[in-house]
């Protein structure tokens, strides 16, 4: 149970990376948020 | 900083780098989930392969089962059991008891071998070390054969959270909560606990049902560390240590000699022997690879034990091994081997019905001259 709980709290925070990265006018930035998602998805699926 | 020049970010741009980091994702993960496939190993003649739930079901299907291999002579004699794998960072461990598992020819007793005793932990690296993934052997054929190199600790994928502090349940002994993970914390174990707790239970079962008569849980530790190229023995095992370690020394290996301390609880070479009526030992030999002065951290390092910060230390009086610029794995596996069977020998001294003829492995000058790969079979 809390391993889903954790899950969905990555997945929520990814959603919003995600938007902040749509809605980002600076590609840096953007880039950074690229650096942000690696270990989210990588979370959210149990790998690392 | 301002960056070094100006690029406006756009929908396009973020859809541009979001297939970007699915990319590197799935790439890394992969390359992670390789870890977690079980290192193939080739048991020589005799042995028969079994899983650790066979004795305790409480792990079945779970990523702590590990394979126990056994090899039974026919003849009555000593029940031997060879532990690697504890801590997956110490390959000398592990590699020991593969030696053992792809050469042994026992002619007497039954040799039980467990080359990696923490499956879990050999599917990751730890965070913020730098370990390199596995590590390489060249066989006489030319063929190339691969082990990982794991974490200290069981995978937090499999277990987590750790709580701020770990209580040893059957002390009550409190230590740091990052312990719970650590399968020499977990000793005599739990039945009904996490799974590192659990796994230490299927050990106990094992060892209590197979009547094992000694046990190793092999070692490494830092060069820094001050039980290093040591024995820990129980009480009960303390004899038979005492003749080993006089016997090595006679060989020209020296070894320290270290009560297990009573107070420190959750080890094998307390909780085995306060269990069961096993003789439990704990080796360690020394292990750049894993200490704090360190400085590149690869499968060379691994390999090797090169470093110059070792040596500098070394210069400076502050290890507690003899260290001349390297630390190689064939002579750490060479220690453990050659320790292993002067044990064998000393146990028989000790009680002639206690007998374990193993045949087929090669001695301290063997390993060290043509090394390890010399002695692992080709995968096909």
């Amino acid at each position: 149970m809390m391993t889903l709980v954790y899950r969905g709290i990555a997945l929520f925070i990814l959603a919003l990376v995600l938007r902040c990265m749509f809605r980002e006018k600076d590609f840096w930035k953007q880039v950074t948020a690229t650096m942000v998602i690696v270990p989210l998805v990588l979370r959210i699926l149990l790998i690392k | 900083m301002a960056p070094l020049f100006e690029i406006r970010g756009s929908k396009s741009s973020a859809i541009f780098l979001l297939a970007a980091a699915l990319t590197l994702s799935a790439w890394t993960g992969r390359n992670f989930l390789e870890m977690r496939k079980p290192d193939l190993v080739i048991p020589a003649e005799g042995f028969s392969g079994h899983m650790l739930s066979e004795w305790f079901p409480g792990i079945t299907g779970t990523a702590v089962d590990t394979p126990v291999f056994i090899q039974d002579s026919g003849i009555p004699g000593a029940n031997v059991l060879i532990m690697g794998g504890t801590h997956p960072n110490e390959p000398a461990a592990s590699m020991t008891a593969v030696l053992f598992l792809e050469r042994a020819a026992v002619t007497r007793g039954r040799l039980f071998v467990i080359p990696f005793a923490n499956m879990s932990a050999f599917g990751h690296n730890s965070p913020q070390e730098a370990s390199p993934q596995r590590i390489h052997f060249t066989l006489p054929d030319g063929s190339v054969r691969s082990f990982r190199y794991g974490s200290r600790a069981t995978n937090p994928v499999h277990q987590w959270p750790n709580p701020d502090i770990y209580i040893h349940e059957a002390s009550g002994q409190q230590l740091s909560g990052s312990e719970m993970a650590n399968l020499n914390r977990a000793h005599p174990g739990v039945e009904d606990g996490p799974l590192t707790q659990r796994l230490a239970k299927g050990l106990l079962e094992l060892i209590l049902k197979e009547k094992i008569d000694l046990a190793f849980d092999l070692h490494e530790a830092s060069p820094e560390y001050p039980v290093v190229n040591a024995i820990v023995a129980h009480e009960r095992s303390m004899e038979l240590a005492a003749m080993t370690t006089m016997e090595l020394e006679f060989e020209g290996i020296s070894m320290r000699l270290e009560p297990s301390p009573k107070n420190l609880r959750g080890l094998t070479h307390r909780e085995w022997g306060d269990f069961t009526e096993t003789m439990p030992i704990l080796m360690e030999t020394g292990n750049p690879s894993q200490g704090r002065l360190r400085g590149r951290t690869d499968e060379h390092l691994v390999l090797t034990g090169e470093d110059k910060f070792y040596a500098k230390a070394s210069e400076l009086g502050r290890l507690f091994i003899p260290y001349e610029n390297d630390q190689p794995l064939d002579y750490r596996v060479a220690r453990h081997t050659e320790s292993i069977m002067v044990f064998f020998e000393m146990m028989t001294l000790l009680d002639t019905e206690l007998v374990l003829a193993v045949e087929n492995i090669p001695s301290f000058e063997e390993i060290m001259e043509k090394g390890m790969g010399e002695f692992l079979s080709p995968l096909n």
